[in-house]
């Protein structure tokens, strides 16, 4: 075999100056995640990093690339600010191939300006709508978007549980500004205009001027869009102490292990879209063995997009077969039909993998799943 | 609209309740030492926590744990002067509100690796939620929050106005010097105020977790809103703190109710600048001009 000189300079030059991605085989392939790990959703980043860190074992059993897998961690703080500083000192680190990013939409939002300049993939769990369809080639979701959350509320509510008169409340963030307006237009295509669109701040501390209005509204349903537990716990409580018990379908936060935790008695009987049910398919099922037997709790949504995430970026590598950014994505857009935690994945040219929901019933603080809706078209 | 005022009024008053009686800790340590305490939101997470410890944890029935937590609270109030207020005490306010900011920080962020960043639940003082009367729901829970506050103003006021040790106390706070030649023991009434405000704010701590929860957040939460209610009130006055925190939650609670709900808060600051502007002695308050 004749090597040339060309080629010899070519080769060294890629190893010592040229593309990070160039594999040295006994370092891992490092994965770049933002969790929060300080601030209002730290409880919530804990249980991403376990779900995470299942799926690290999982893809080690045989490796990327003939590499482990190893992931580094950077703290969001529960802000934007936080997100865009994690964010940069991942980026710093060339030799990070790709992502895992927030399930907050509005700390994706402020991330996705540098994720695009960065140009590698990154796994979100944020599920704004417009995260994937703003341009930005570089951002992959992990859990259905709120156009799906909020067709399925509307669907179940309307078709199920028939009701017409919808009051809905939601956080005035990123996430629950646009999960309110999702479930607003959902129900508009079905003829429906809520008698109540009611938004309020994250960290509140007083939900009687949001109850009473709902109480006020006469609506017989109620559809919400909470982002933090402990808001929702406060809203519950005072919603069943100010007399209200009208049949209420939340966004997956109802479905939260800490929010069930903390509103206890005042959750009893409301439906949630949940993005990850254990009873949903075998694959969840299996998923929330396994995290009960590592952590002796119940999964849910917010350690099983991080599984997913780790396990098909694992696959979209090896896939790849290389470590280039631009193959990776290719590599992700190609998967159909991947059994996850959260559900079947195809991904859309967009890049969004999913586009279902799971309705379950809190049954006295057991959750039931119900059914599964997956939205056509 | 008209039915949900009477609703309305208790909600703002209970929440108003809450915001006073953290207030009242800012008082104390402003009345008896000069010291603006960033670190009393902390004073009443730790106070929630020490609940959660000796309650769940160690199986202490409620109402032994509630004066044992109050008691660990002042334990902690003395170590809190010793180690923030004391190395500093003779560089002015500056260096001593600052520092009371890098505590109150050390404090959240010890908590949350000691106790993890999961939320807990604190059990009110009644079993029952509460009860209504006349279509009102009253949170029984918020009825022991406005008997506490009012309770804990009178105390507060007649420990000041009424006894030796205020009257010490108050003579400490207005020239240290001169209580000292007096033959007051300057340090030991400012170890007593710092392990009364830690005690008192430990107290609205307990008492405001099975509202709020109880989290490594929950003392930033309120205690911004109690700061505001001191200014309103009328900086280091009593009667003050407990109006300016019930004008702050029925205002708010109003607010969100009658003007917009995602603006809340900004109507409650928007009182505060208010009250900056027009009367910036607040409610109560004397004119610096006139105090000097």
């Amino acid at each position: 075999m004749s090597v040339s000189r060309r080629g010899v300079v070519v080769g060294v030059a890629a190893g010592v100056l040229g593309a990070p991605w160039v594999a040295r085989a006994a370092d891992p392939v490092r994965i770049g995640c933002v969790f929060p790990s300080t601030g209002p959703a730290a409880e919530a980043g804990k249980l991403q990093r376990q779900g995470a860190d299942l799926a690290l074992a999982m893809v080690n059993e045989k490796g990327v690339l003939g590499r482990p897998m190893e992931l580094v961690v950077e703290d969001d703080q529960t802000t934007n600010p936080g997100a865009v500083l994690a964010f940069s000192r991942l980026t710093s680190q060339a030799e990070i191939p790709a992502f895992i990013g927030s399930i907050r939409s509005t700390q994706v939002h402020a991330m996705a300006p540098d994720v695009l300049k960065t140009g590698k993939p990154m796994m979100i769990g944020g599920t704004d709508p417009t995260l994937t369809h703003m341009g930005n080639r570089w951002l992959f979701r992990c859990r259905p978007n709120d156009s799906f959350s909020g067709k399925v509320i509307a669907q179940y509510g309307v078709e199920d549980l028939k009701k017409q008169k919808w009051a809905v409340v939601y956080s005035t963030d990123a996430f629950g500004t646009n999960g309110g307006k999702a479930l607003e237009s959902s129900l508009k295509e079905r003829g429906i205009t809520p008698v109540l669109m009611q938004g309020y701040t994250n960290q509140a501390s007083d939900f009687s001027a949001v109850v009473l209005a709902v109480r006020s509204s006469g609506a017989d349903i109620l559809g919400t869009y909470f982002t933090f537990e402990g808001d929702l716990g406060i809203f519950a409580r005072q919603l069943r102490q100010l007399g209200v018990r009208i049949p209420w379908v939340g966004s997956p936060s109802i479905t939260n292990t800490t929010a069930l935790n903390l509103a206890g008695a005042a959750l009893y009987g409301t439906y949630g879209v949940a993005d990850y049910t254990a009873d949903a398919t075998p694959a969840s099922k299996a998923f929330g063995d396994k995290y009960q037997a590592a952590h002796k709790a119940v999964a849910d949504g917010q350690s099983s997009w991080t599984f997913d995430a780790v396990n098909l970026l694992g696959r979209a590598i090896n896939d790849a077969g290389s470590l280039e950014p631009e193959k990776i994505r290719s590599a992700i857009l190609a998967i159909k039909g991947y059994n996850g935690a959260e559900g079947e994945y195809n991904f859309d040219e967009n890049g969004d993998g999913l586009r279902g929901y799971n309705i379950i019933k809190n049954d006295g603080g057991k959750i039931v799943f119900d059914r599964r809706i997956d939205v056509k078209g | 609209m008209i039915e949900i005022v009477p609703q309305l009024l208790f909600t703002g008053l209970g929440i108003g309740a809450i915001y006073a009686l953290v207030a009242l800790g800012f008082v104390l340590l402003i009345r008896a030492a000069s010291v603006v305490n960033f670190a009393q939101g902390e004073f009443s997470m730790l106070g929630a926590y020490a609940m959660v410890v000796l309650t769940a944890g160690l199986g202490v029935p409620y109402f032994l744990a509630l004066p044992l937590a109050v008691v660990v609270m002042a334990g902690f109030g003395v170590v809190f002067a010793y180690t923030t207020y004391w190395p500093l005490r003779h560089r002015g306010q500056l260096p001593v509100i600052i520092s009371t900011i890098g505590a109150s920080i050390f404090l959240a962020n010890i908590v949350l690796v000691l106790y993890g960043p999961s939320p807990a639940v604190l059990p009110g003082l009644f079993d029952d939620a509460g009860f209504e009367v006349g279509g009102v729901f009253m949170d029984g829970q918020f009825i022991a929050i406005i008997v506490a506050a009012t309770a804990l103003v009178l105390l507060q006021f007649l420990i000041f106005e009424k006894t030796l040790l205020g009257k010490k106390l108050q003579a400490t706070s207005q020239d240290k010097e001169m209580a000292s030649l007096l033959g007051i023991p300057v340090a030991i009434m400012i170890l007593i105020t710092f392990a009364y405000s830690a005690a008192l704010g430990g107290l609205a701590g307990i008492l405001v977790a099975p509202v709020l929860f109880v989290s490594v957040g929950m003392g930033a939460l309120i205690s911004l809103k109690a700061f505001a209610a001191n200014i309103i009130g009328g900086f280091g006055n009593i009667p003050g703190a407990i109006i300016g925190g019930l004008a702050l939650g029925v205002v708010e609670t109003f607010g969100a109710a009658f003007i917009s709900v995602p603006y809340k808060d900004a109507i409650a600051f928007a009182l505060l600048l208010a009250f900056l502007l027009v009367r910036p002695q607040g409610l109560f308050g004397e004119k610096i001009a006139e105090k000097a």
